[in-house]
């Protein structure tokens, strides 16, 4: 993730706390929503940015996960996101949400 | 909306995936309060 | 341009627009309606550089340097040196080699899903569209372009790599008088250690320095001053490639524009510019000026909208777009490469440079009142974006998403991207394309991939940011246009104006390349111009499977072979051909009532089969590949009977042959007459008609006497473009240039025999011998799609007219009184027309319209024609017996 964004989610998390934090991400790609979401949980699994080493386990969500799906106006979404349902790989982006949140996730 | 109940929100998107105006119009119509919104570009 | 009277009158009198040069400048792009004339600028050519730059990618790379700064002892600084790429793998690299047009994407296709791990067997450092200029080269270049004495190259590594720079073939005298001799090395490491210099490395070694260009100003920092020259030497190698390519003289360049994404200037005006007009003096470029263009990666898309304006306003007449390599993006994903074990695949820096000039009437067009743009307003959700940029200007031209035969949209190469989880850029924007198309109900969604695979094409772009963008194409987009393959590419820039953190936007535009109108149409509608853009649609072609020495087998790796291609195929025969929209016949009769039947109902717009039975005055005209230089070449003819008269067959031939070449986009096709009985007398005719106002443009021999006569050398060397002959003589011609490669049995090179062509004949059905291999019947299908596109019986409807205008027909009387002892036989009534099925042969090709006559006498409705062994002709069924024996006893066949 790119180093003023980590920057960004540590100031947040340190000033509203962790649990109040949640973080939606919108990568096009199984593997880069996964070290997304790493970085924001476990920690920057590049070790190059600001949250190298700090673990502040957020919650986080790919915009295509149901639960944000759900929470969000049909047409909305419709509008915005639904022609990329047909070129992301939804399943696989699920997947590995699931996987992250399950194992670095504290909120 | 339990979701983002008393919560603030943090949106990273990606250019070449969803960007980050995009998913901003859709958390504000599940009353998410966000806070800061921007892109990344992989190439 | 406004309206000027001139135009006024070229619209009044459709006669003055053929033959004025001035109607050069009015093509049907022109929009009366709106008041004013818009002539589309053309694309005349294009280069593509690469640099190989390996101590630069670990030195002056982002990610390296970040990584010094934050983890100055990481396992991945160790490690990076040892994955590096040399430059002879450099070379190997099959993108790179499409980079600079030695392979094209589709070889990439062929290859597989990554090509990092097969590497080429041949090393070439030039292409046709450029070079891969190793690092050592590029540094003495650098120091060329450095015109304020920054930069100190060490004198042994100038001893050193000049000779290889002196033997570059761009390199002359004046550029070599600006190569210094070279400092010591202590001076180099004084101005690095106390100067603030920034080292410049080869093969891991130090062999120079960029000095800062001021004390206290960043913007003028020796990392700066690096990293802009970079950008300048490689724009300027760009440039001096393109006066190569485009063979323009560098004096007509007006201006260039540069759309890199370096920032030159000082504190007082940091992005000051002008990085175009500091190429343009190093190139040499005398009267051109020039101006940086800033988009991010979208640049480059916005200065040829901007070049193709500026020249169909007629402000300048040849503008050159190009762009040098970034220093910063060396590397960017090396981190993920390394640790995936690839070698560090970022370790090339790309340019370009594109020459936007005057509407050539053959060049493509770049259809600037097209253009699509995401707006300000537009949003950000990518449906938003891809409409923005790809379906409005469609919908504006009343297009449909698939009428855009090939998209280059960003065209990285996922060999990069893929390992760095960023997945293929190029593939993920062709799926939103196709997406956008479901989404509007002009796609099915299974048809995402499919569509994909047929208007896409994979990556071969270093992540140079502003260099993938849609440009990589150019080069190819126009040789596909021109050479008929595709009619018209959109080339989508992209930019993620978010990261200079002065707005949330992000950035598009798009602009259109459309095969050239030419200067001969007259048709000013709009709607004329929509109907020419829904035909334009993929040509279907029926190709009959049965019949082929080689079995059926080889014909439908021949049609799936095409289909590959983007050719819209339709396969008749007894087996199934996958991939390729199949009609089950049961028999080969079957297979050609069912190509007759397609053929009548418009269902298919040509065919390819193996034998037709053509009436007299149809031939077809052939194309092969001439040995010598490679060049195609269109025989004419190679079955058939243009007439039962040996002079005036030729001279009918030499029409055929130049309607088929001027519609597979041969603007202006010489024509020589191969030396055969009767070919001074060709000669005479067609010098006499060209004197008459049809123009005809005459080969010359390649041998000492010249002339249009053309010898057997100058077949094999391609002297012209159309070689007139008789048709056994083009079929043996033919039958030799197919397949000497292979022995004879199996016909491999060529496009075949070619369709047939006469006066009133307006089926379009190409000819294949029975030993054709399915390249060749590939290639015979694409010749039929050609023709499609190509318009061939426009064209021929107005050969034919201008020939005739020329008194063609008067000149053929003549010829045949001088010849025709007696012009025979009383006038007899023609029978009612007739199905006629049954062939009857054996007939003497100069007894054919005898036979038919006879027949005729005795009430049986006949026609002659060609069948596989020589001439026929054919009656009914019902009345086959009875024929034969008139024919018989009137000794035309024997009982």
């Amino acid at each position: 993730m790119d180093l003023e964004n980590q920057k960004r989610v540590k100031e947040y998390a340190e000033e509203l706390g962790a649990e109040n934090v949640i973080v939606v991400i919108g990568a096009a790609e199984a593997e880069a929503a996964g070290l997304a979401a790493e970085t924001v949980t476990a920690g920057d699994p590049t070790y190059a940015g600001p949250l190298t080493g700090v673990s502040l386990g957020l919650a986080v969500y790919h915009i295509c996960e149901d639960i944000i799906k759900e929470a969000v106006d049909d047409n909305v979404y419709d509008e915005q996101i639904s022609m990329m349902e047909m070129v992301l790989d939804v399943d696989e982006i699920k997947k590995e949400m699931e996987t992250i949140r399950s194992q670095y996730s504290k909120y | 909306m339990s979701l983002f109940e008393n919560r603030k929100v943090v949106v990273i998107g990606d250019r070449d995936g969803i960007p980050g105006p995009a998913i901003d119009e859709c958390l504000k119509t599940a009353g998410a309060n966000i806070v800061f919104s921007s892109t990344e570009c992989f190439v | 341009m406004l309206e000027t009277e001139n135009d006024a009158q070229f619209k009044q009198s459709g006669a003055a627009v053929h033959h004025n040069r001035c109607t050069a400048f009015i093509s049907p792009k022109q929009n009366i309606m709106k008041g004013i004339h818009i002539m589309n600028s053309v694309l005349k050519g294009s280069s593509y550089i690469l640099v190989h730059a390996p101590d630069m990618l670990v030195h002056g790379g982002t990610t390296q340097i970040t990584e010094r700064i934050v983890n100055p002892e990481s396992d991945y600084l160790k490690e990076l040196p040892k994955h590096l790429r040399s430059y002879d793998d450099a070379l190997k690299y099959l993108p790179n080699q499409v980079y600079i047009g030695n392979k094209t994407p589709a070889d990439m296709t062929l290859a597989g899903e990554t090509w990092y791990d097969k590497p080429l067997g041949d090393i070439n450092r030039f292409g046709k569209f450029g070079e891969i200029m190793p690092q050592d080269e590029f540094y003495i270049l650098m120091q060329i372009n450095d015109v304020f004495d920054l930069v100190m190259l060490d004198k042994e590594f100038v001893t050193k790599t000049r000779p290889g720079f002196e033997k570059h073939p761009l390199v002359d005298e004046e550029l070599l008088a600006l190569v210094r001799e070279g400092t010591d090395k202590a001076d180099i490491e004084n101005a690095i250690n106390n100067e603030n210099a920034e080292g410049i490395y080869h093969d891991g070694s130090l062999i120079g320095c960029v000095k800062k260009a001021h004390d206290i100003d960043t913007n003028l920092s020796a990392e700066i001053i690096l990293e802009n020259l970079i950008s300048k030497a490689s724009c300027s190698l760009s440039l001096m490639h393109l006066i190569k390519t485009t063979g323009i003289d560098k004096s007509e360049i007006d201006l260039v524009l540069d759309c890199s994404e370096e920032a030159v200037g000082d504190m007082n005006q940091r992005g000051g510019g002008n990085l175009a007009k500091a190429a343009a003096e190093s190139a040499g470029f005398l009267n051109a000026s020039g101006a940086d263009i800033r988009a991010f990666c979208a640049a480059p898309v916005h200065a040829v909208i901007h070049a193709a304006a500026l020249v169909a306003s007629g402000t300048y007449n040849n503008v050159v777009v190009a762009a040098g390599g970034s220093i910063a993006k060396l590397g960017m994903n090396a981190k993920d490469h390394v640790k995936k074990e690839l070698p560090p695949l970022e370790d090339v820096m790309g340019g370009f440079a594109a020459l936007i000039s005057k509407n050539d009437d053959v060049s493509p067009e770049i259809l600037s009142e097209y253009t699509g743009k995401h707006d300000v307003g537009t949003g950000s959700s990518p449906q938003a974006v891809i409409t923005a940029l790809v379906t409005e200007p469609l919908d504006k031209m009343g297009l449909k998403i698939a009428d855009i035969d090939k998209y280059s949209v960003e065209m990285q190469n996922p060999d990069i991207t893929k390992p760095a989880g960023a997945g293929d850029v190029p593939q993920a924007n062709y799926k939103m394309i196709a997406a956008l198309g479901v989404k509007r109900g002009e796609l099915e969604r299974g048809d995402i991939n499919a569509f994909t695979e047929k208007h896409g094409m994979p990556g071969w772009a270093p992540t140079q940011g502003h260099i993938p963008s849609g440009v990589p194409y150019l080069g190819f987009a126009r040789e596909d246009i021109m050479s008929g393959k595709i009619n018209r590419s959109m080339i989508v820039g992209k930019g993620s104006l978010f990261l200079g953190r002065m707005t949330n936007l992000f950035d598009g535009v798009s602009f259109i390349l459309q095969k050239n109108s030419g200067s001969s149409k007259t048709e000013n509608s709009e709607s004329a111009e929509k109907t020419e853009a829904k035909t334009s649609v993929q040509p279907k072609i029926i190709l009959t499977g049965t019949g082929s020495e080689h079995g059926e087998k080889n014909m439908i790796e021949g049609a799936a072979l095409a289909a590959k291609r983007g050719i819209d195929v339709i396969y008749a025969g007894t087996k199934t051909c996958d991939g390729v929209k199949t009609v089950t016949a049961e028999s080969d009769k079957d297979a050609h009532e069912i190509m007759e039947k397609m053929l009548g109902s418009n269902e298919a717009d040509g065919a390819v089969t193996m034998h037709y039975l053509f009436p007299i005055g149809v031939s077809t005209v052939g194309r092969v590949v001439t040995p010598g230089k490679g060049k195609a070449m269109y025989i004419a003819t190679t079955t058939g009977t243009s007439s039962t008269d040996r002079v005036e067959g030729m001279v009918k031939n030499a029409l055929y042959g130049i309607i088929t070449a001027k519609a597979c986009g041969v603007k202006k096709p010489t024509v020589g007459i191969l030396n055969v009985d009767g070919a001074q007398k060709t000669e005479m005719v067609l010098k006499e008609l060209s004197k008459n106002g049809y123009d005809i443009n005459f080969a010359n021999s390649g041998r000492a006497d010249g002339g249009s006569i053309m010898r057997g050398n100058d077949m094999l060397s391609g002297e012209c473009d159309v070689l007139v002959t008789d048709p056994l003589t083009g079929n043996i011609i033919m039958k030799t240039m197919s397949s000497y490669t292979t022995g004879g049995s199996y016909e491999s090179l060529g496009w075949g025999y070619g369709p047939g062509i006469g006066q009133g004949f307006n089926r379009l059905v190409l000819i294949l011998s029975r030993a054709s291999g399915a390249p060749v019947v590939a290639n015979a299908i694409e010749f039929a799609a050609e023709l499609v596109k190509g318009k061939y019986k426009d064209v021929a409807a107005k050969e034919f007219a201008a020939a005739e205008k020329a008194k063609l027909k008067s000149i053929l009387e003549n010829l045949r009184a001088s010849n025709a002892p007696d012009a025979g036989s009383d006038a007899v009534k023609e029978p009612p027309k007739e199905i006629v099925t049954e062939e009857i042969s054996g007939i003497e090709i100069t007894d054919l319209d005898d036979a038919v006559t006879a027949l005729w006498a005795e009430g049986i409705y006949a026609q002659s024609g060609m069948g596989c062994t020589g001439p026929v002709v054919m009656v009914n069924e019902s009345k086959l017996t009875q024929a034969e024996k008139v024919l018989s006893a009137k000794g035309f066949i024997e009982g």
